[in-house]
């Protein structure tokens, strides 16, 4: 009885505790974030620089920064080092532009109910403003438009959500701030074919989750430079739901029915280091182009070594700073052009060193 | 004193769901006090409104569970019957014939589960961790891993419509968990549900149709999951083929922290609920107060792990058990 009793109390206070912890971890963090901020310079890399230039071109007139505005932040997920390092561009720039970011995810990169469930909670606070950025096209229509009829404004950095799907739901969204995802795969997929050189071979790519705009977009753009030069033979597109262990797998399996493969185009820098490593264990990694997109700070360290070949970047500092900015200007009630576009760099094994400072 | 003694003296019937009901009220005051948002009828519907699709998918999974058994394959029968009904509707089917497509297709994959375990006496969880992958692939194959999109307003209306303050999926859930609690608690299917878990064997000598009963089980939660399917793909106005993945660990998640017994012969509906609502409201309050997700799968994960210990010890001591008989 005694036992009960106890185990009983434990349990109330777990309960207790956890929510406390919660509190606590989240004052706490803007401190870790501070700490973190004090030695970065400031976008003194002139590449990075360069990109930003582009961006805030598009976005003339600048809206009044320093407002302090509420702006809820929805990535994919924090269980991916890519949305990691935006998130920690976003707080970087809200900073800078004086305005209060949270940034929120979905548990996994594939649960799109749970980050539907997340933007819906999300609404029902006080935002002035929600950047989202959606697993799949169509699963934070009914989200935006709840947002919408609260009369949050909704800008959309990166992955595209469906426009047609949101105006048939009768929502809309005010902004979108992306990069070219094709031009993305256009451009790994030339950089590949150039050095595979005259003499052609075979290649592959491998997929994020099919049906994702980020990874479709890629997909498009690097098949139709693999399938209009002669000599290059594409051999097989493979999703691997940007899942590390599931990209190492492919890529062994593509080893085994085509030793001869010559380049493998990810769409993705995790799944890229994967099937690296794959394809190192295999002890046939040498005379072989594997190139990844996003540019991840271990991408980075990977092409100093020489593990991984290149991959495409655009800068993330620069653009979570164009997304708030946008969604300001919405906030502003500003003009804001259909779409913004962040440029793109191909850093490789070659030009690397220009990007040490990169972010 | 003597009543609140004899709450925790372990002979009350009741035990678990009424520490549930305690919990679930400390998590809303707790939270009440931590964010002004938490209170607020737009978030509460929120709230509902996402408790709905796990308490549609967790009652049919009470019902497994209460034999004794498992079902792995709710989530991925929720993706198959979505796809059903998004490929009869494109190929021009009428709304209501689809979604009554879809969740046939849901009914037979519950079946076939029924009829494996009972009638070749198969291990539950191995057939279905079979059928997951096997009705996931299929899944996968028909929409060739591309989700379909774009449904008439008819079928959309099942996720996102609105009845007066409420939607669809609510009175599904309501609809599902009534007529759950009065099929557990008032009928011979019910009944033949927890003798099934408590002791089949007795069942069996008795002259039951064990089997049949055993199969009806598997069938409905192979219905709820399909209903769960209709739930996602209205609201989504998409079918995709992962869709539901991980729901059957939420559903018995929900199922084991109502205080449904693991090893079958007793079970709540009441229990399912307020589990499924306790878990929906903490997803919610910790996205409220912005905890990171690692915090909130680490919260959950903990609260099913103590639920099991408190209703595992409280079995231990309970008169009749081996040690005290």
């Amino acid at each position: 009885m005694r036992k009960s009793k106890q185990v009983f109390t434990i349990f109330v206070l777990i309960i207790l505790m956890l929510n406390i912890i919660g509190c606590a971890n989240n004052s706490t963090k803007n401190t870790a974030a501070e700490k973190e901020k004090a030695p970065v310079e400031q976008i003194s890399d002139a590449k990075v620089a360069a990109n930003e230039k582009v961006l805030l071109e598009q976005l003339q007139p600048l809206p009044k920064t320093n407002q302090g505005e509420k702006i809820g932040i929805l990535v994919i997920t924090l269980a991916n080092p890519y949305w990691v390092s935006l998130k920690k561009s976003y707080e970087l720039a809200s900073k800078e532009l004086g305005v209060n970011v949270e940034v929120m995810a979905a548990p996994t990169e594939g649960d799109t109910k749970s980050q539907l469930e997340t933007l819906q909670a999300m609404i029902a606070k006080d935002y002035k403003g929600l950047i989202i950025s959606p697993i799949e096209p169509n699963n934070l229509v009914p989200g935006v438009v709840n947002a919408n009829k609260k009369g949050i404004k909704v800008v959309n950095l990166g992955p595209g959500i469906n426009v047609d799907a949101v105006k048939d739901a009768g929502g809309k969204l005010d902004g979108r701030i992306t990069v070219d995802f094709e031009e993305q795969g256009q451009r790994a997929a030339e950089y590949i074919v150039e050095k595979i050189g005259k003499d052609g071979g075979k290649v592959a790519i491998i997929q994020g989750i099919p049906g994702a705009g980020q990874s479709e977009g890629r997909t498009t753009g690097a098949k139709k430079v693999f399938e209009n030069t002669p000599g290059i033979k594409l051999v097989s597109i493979q999703p691997a739901n940007w899942d590390r262990n599931t990209a190492y797998n492919i890529a062994t399996n593509l080893l085994q029915s085509n030793p001869d493969i010559k380049g493998i185009f990810c769409c993705n820098d995790v799944m890229a280091l994967a099937a690296a490593d794959a394809l190192e264990a295999a002890g046939k990694r040498n005379g072989r182009i594997i190139f990844g997109v996003d540019f991840t700070d271990e991408a980075k360290a990977a092409i100093g070594t020489g593990k991984l070949d290149g991959s495409i970047a655009y800068s993330m500092d620069a653009y979570a700073k164009a997304g708030i900015l946008l969604c300001l200007k919405t906030i502003q009630g500003m003009d804001v052009p259909q779409t913004v576009k962040s440029p793109l760099a191909v850093v490789t094994k070659e030009n690397i060193k220009e990007y040490s400072n990169w972010h | 004193m003597q009543q609140v003694k004899r709450l925790f003296v372990t002979g009350n019937q009741n035990f678990s769901q009424i520490l549930l009901g305690l919990v679930l009220l400390i998590t809303v005051i707790v939270l009440s006090l931590a964010s002004p948002f938490f209170l607020t009828w737009d978030n509460w519907r929120n709230i509902l409104d996402q408790s709905a699709l796990q308490v549609i998918i967790a009652i049919g999974m009470t019902f497994v569970i209460c034999t004794g058994g498992i079902d792995l394959s709710v989530g991925s029968i929720s993706a198959l019957s979505g796809v059903c009904m998004a490929v009869a509707m494109h190929a021009g089917v009428s709304v209501e014939l689809a979604i009554l497509l879809g969740i046939t297709a849901g009914a037979l994959v519950g079946m076939s589960n029924g009829w494996l375990i009972s009638q070749l006496n198969l291990n539950p969880f191995i057939v279905t961790l079979g059928t997951m992958s096997v009705v996931r692939g299929a899944a996968l194959i028909i929409t060739t891993g591309i989700p379909i999109y774009g449904f008439p307003k008819a079928f959309t209306w099942w996720g996102n419509g609105h009845i007066g303050p409420l939607n669809p999926p609510m009175l599904i859930a309501v609809f599902i968990a009534l007529l759950g609690a009065l099929v557990l608690n008032k009928t011979k299917l019910g009944y033949y549900t927890l003798a099934l878990g408590g002791n089949e064997e007795a069942l069996r000598r008795s002259g039951v149709a064990h089997k049949v009963y055993k199969l009806m089980v598997y069938t409905i939660c192979g219905i709820t999951a399909a209903l769960g399917g209709l739930v996602v793909t209205a609201r989504l106005n998409t079918a995709e083929p992962l869709a539901g993945w991980m729901f059957e660990l939420d559903a018995i998640a929900a199922v084991v922290l109502g205080g449904t017994d693991m090893k079958g012969g007793r079970g709540s509906i009441t229990g399912t609920i307020m589990a499924c609502l306790l878990l929906g409201m903490l997803r919610n309050g910790l996205t409220i107060l912005n905890i990171p997700s690692y915090y909130q799968q680490l919260a959950i994960g903990i609260i099913i792990l103590v639920a099991i210990i408190v209703s595992e010890l409280r079995l231990r001591n309970a008169p009749g058990h081996q040690k005290n008989s």
